[in-house]
């Protein structure tokens, strides 16, 4: 009963339409505010502080509010943190080629080739299982692979093809790159699959009825209409890798030292300013990345 | 014709990709079945249960130290649970409001987005800053939860933003003028309509919250979560029994997958069954 008397109009001064916008409008701002609220004390807030705490003075064991540019020369003038820079870079593009190139065929094959629902429901979901085991235990399960005694050394030996265990595979930057790109390849896959699968095939049809080869067909048709998955799949991998510590701590033997590294270390000894720095240094980069790829492709549109 | 060299060429390199996928789950499942005088690598010395026994407690005084798995297991579950309500209420009403057209749509969108972009171990140590210049102790339930809702809260906002995009307003505007109060109309005719969401959004925020552990290293404090405990033996030499918690973790995942495709399958058979008497 009482939502037929509240609808009675009041008012004739505004029209109706222009009443329920206004309404619409006010009823939208009420139900976001609590979400916008928390996103700006628990995100956009601890991030100003990184930036403010990273121009504090840096004592032995503790910081102080007094404002200060050393920390940032230190920083900038230290090889150290500055191969850390160079080092994240190098990893972070080194595994987002190698999550594509490693990615596409699979979701060219699962998006284009297999055009039964079930099968490639399937095919999807056995490529996001692996995603329910915890990160770390799937980092870590690298270890017995790729160890002096590992699976792989023991496989090729076994085979005769090498006669001493290689000793490159664990601890080092190669299986810093292998771990990252297995975890990572997922983020990849799902997009492209998902663009690939849109493709209305009798274009394809029709390209080839009219006597396109399938490189023609890939290159004019295909590959460009895959591209926005392309985008999509690279900012994930490209926020997560540039983010990551965890994988290069447990797999390169502390060789491998990337941002999130220094950050880590840093913290654990107190050096909140000069992690400060760097997290200041790893969200310019990592905003530079994503505006760049923003600036190829819509992401409001694309979801 | 290319396709018949190309369709069994990328169906044998997806072959391949899905073993490099799996391959370091199954030699690790093979390992946690090792001996007790044996090491995380192969040979396997004998099949045993030794290290699950080991992980959950049974086994006899051992050289390894056990896992402090039984509270953190507890802290990691409850904190999920508190993550998943939260978020999946903070990302319903979200979505619900980007339903109408307002001004300020567009930064509020990328607003809620950048939870999901913004990396772990900044915010961590943003969220660490600022609790000790406040001067507020750090503890799981507290600094890592809201930084854990901060990460899980737009993954909801977007699977039920998709949702919406597909829900036709007018069924719900019938429900109004036919005299249904809002209250009912959002229980009896929308909230039916947009549960399966419901459902993913929350699986998404639990998953994540579960697992998540850059924003936890800084901010949980004194008490450790599980992804934390698994962390700490990073450092020092690994045995089997992280293998067997591996395993056993997966194992535990598996079985809320199960009970989320149970519990869709049921809604979604109900819901067909009313629409099936819709047409008749």
């Amino acid at each position: 009963m009482t939502a037929l008397t509240t609808d009675t109009p009041s008012t004739t001064t505004h029209s109706p339409a222009e009443l329920r916008e206004k309404k619409d409008r006010r009823r939208a701002i009420a139900l976001l505010s609590p979400g916008l609220l928390w996103m700006t004390l628990f995100m956009v807030l601890p991030m100003a502080m990184v930036i403010y705490v990273s121009f504090w003075t840096q004592t032995t064991f503790s910081v102080n509010s007094t404002l200060t540019t050393a920390s940032w020369e230190r920083f900038l003038s230290s090889a150290t943190y500055l191969g850390a820079i160079w080092t994240t870079l190098r990893i972070w593009l080194i595994v987002l080629i190698a999550t594509i190139v490693v990615g596409y065929p699979v979701a060219l094959f699962i998006g284009l080739f297999v055009r039964n629902k079930t099968l490639q429901t399937a095919l999807l979901v056995a490529c996001v299982i692996p995603f329910w085991t915890s990160f770390l235990i799937r980092v870590i399960a690298w270890r017995p692979m790729l160890g002096t005694e590992g699976a792989i050394n023991m496989i090729l030996m076994k085979l005769g093809i090498i006669s001493e265990p290689l000793t490159f595979l664990l601890f080092s930057e190669f299986s810093v790159l292998v771990g990252m790109t297995q975890i990572y390849c997922v983020f990849m896959v799902g997009p492209i699959t998902f663009m690939l699968g849109r493709i209305d095939i009798s274009v394809i049809e029709a390209a080839r009825d009219l006597g396109a080869s399938f490189g023609t067909i890939f290159r004019r048709i295909i590959l460009p209409l895959s591209l926005p998955g392309v985008m999509v799949g690279s900012i994930f991998v490209s926020v997560m890798v540039l983010g990551e510590f965890a994988t290069a701590a447990s797999l390169s033997g502390r060789k491998t030292n990337l941002l999130g590294n220094i950050i880590v270390s840093q913290v654990g000894s107190l050096k909140w300013a000069f992690a400060a720095v760097a997290g200041v240094v790893l969200t310019i980069i990592i905003t530079a990345v994503i505006a760049l790829a923003l600036r190829l492709v819509d992401l409001r549109k694309e979801m | 014709m290319e396709s018949r060299i190309l369709r069994p060429t990328l169906a044998l390199y997806t072959v391949l990709f899905l073993l490099f996928l799996y391959g370091p789950m199954i030699v690790l499942t093979i390992l946690s079945f090792q001996s007790a005088d044996g090491g995380p690598q192969f040979p396997i010395r004998e099949w045993s249960v030794y290290w699950y026994e080991h992980l959950l407690g049974f086994a006899e005084t051992s050289r390894v130290s056990q896992l402090p798995v039984g509270d953190s297991l507890l802290r990691s579950i409850v904190l999920a649970f508190m993550t998943t309500v939260v978020s999946t209420v903070l990302g319903v009403m979200s979505a619900e409001a980007f339903r109408t057209r307002f001004k300020g749509s567009g930064p509020a969108f990328y607003l809620i987005i950048l939870g999901m972009m913004v990396p772990g171990v900044l915010v961590g140590l943003g969220m660490a800053l600022l609790s000790n210049t406040l001067g507020i102790a750090r503890a799981w339930w507290g600094t890592s939860f809201v930084l854990h809702v901060v990460y899980t809260y737009p993954f909801a906002f977007l699977v039920m933003l998709a949702i919406f995009n597909r829900f036709d307003r007018t069924v719900e505007e019938a429900s109004l003028s036919l005299g249904v109060s809002p209250a009912q109309t959002f229980r009896r005719v929308t909230f039916p309509i947009i549960f399966p969401g419901v459902l993913s959004a929350m699986l998404f925020s639990f998953t994540l919250s579960y697992d998540e552990f850059a924003r936890t290293l800084f901010t949980a404090g004194r008490d450790l979560t599980l992804p934390l405990a698994i962390y700490g033996t990073f450092s020092v030499e690994i045995y089997p029994n992280i293998f067997a918690f591996g395993v056993l973790t997966t194992l535990f995942s598996f079985t809320l997958l199960v009970i989320y495709g149970l519990l869709m399958k049921r809604f979604t058979s109900k819901a067909s069954r009313y629409s099936g008497q819709e047409d008749a």
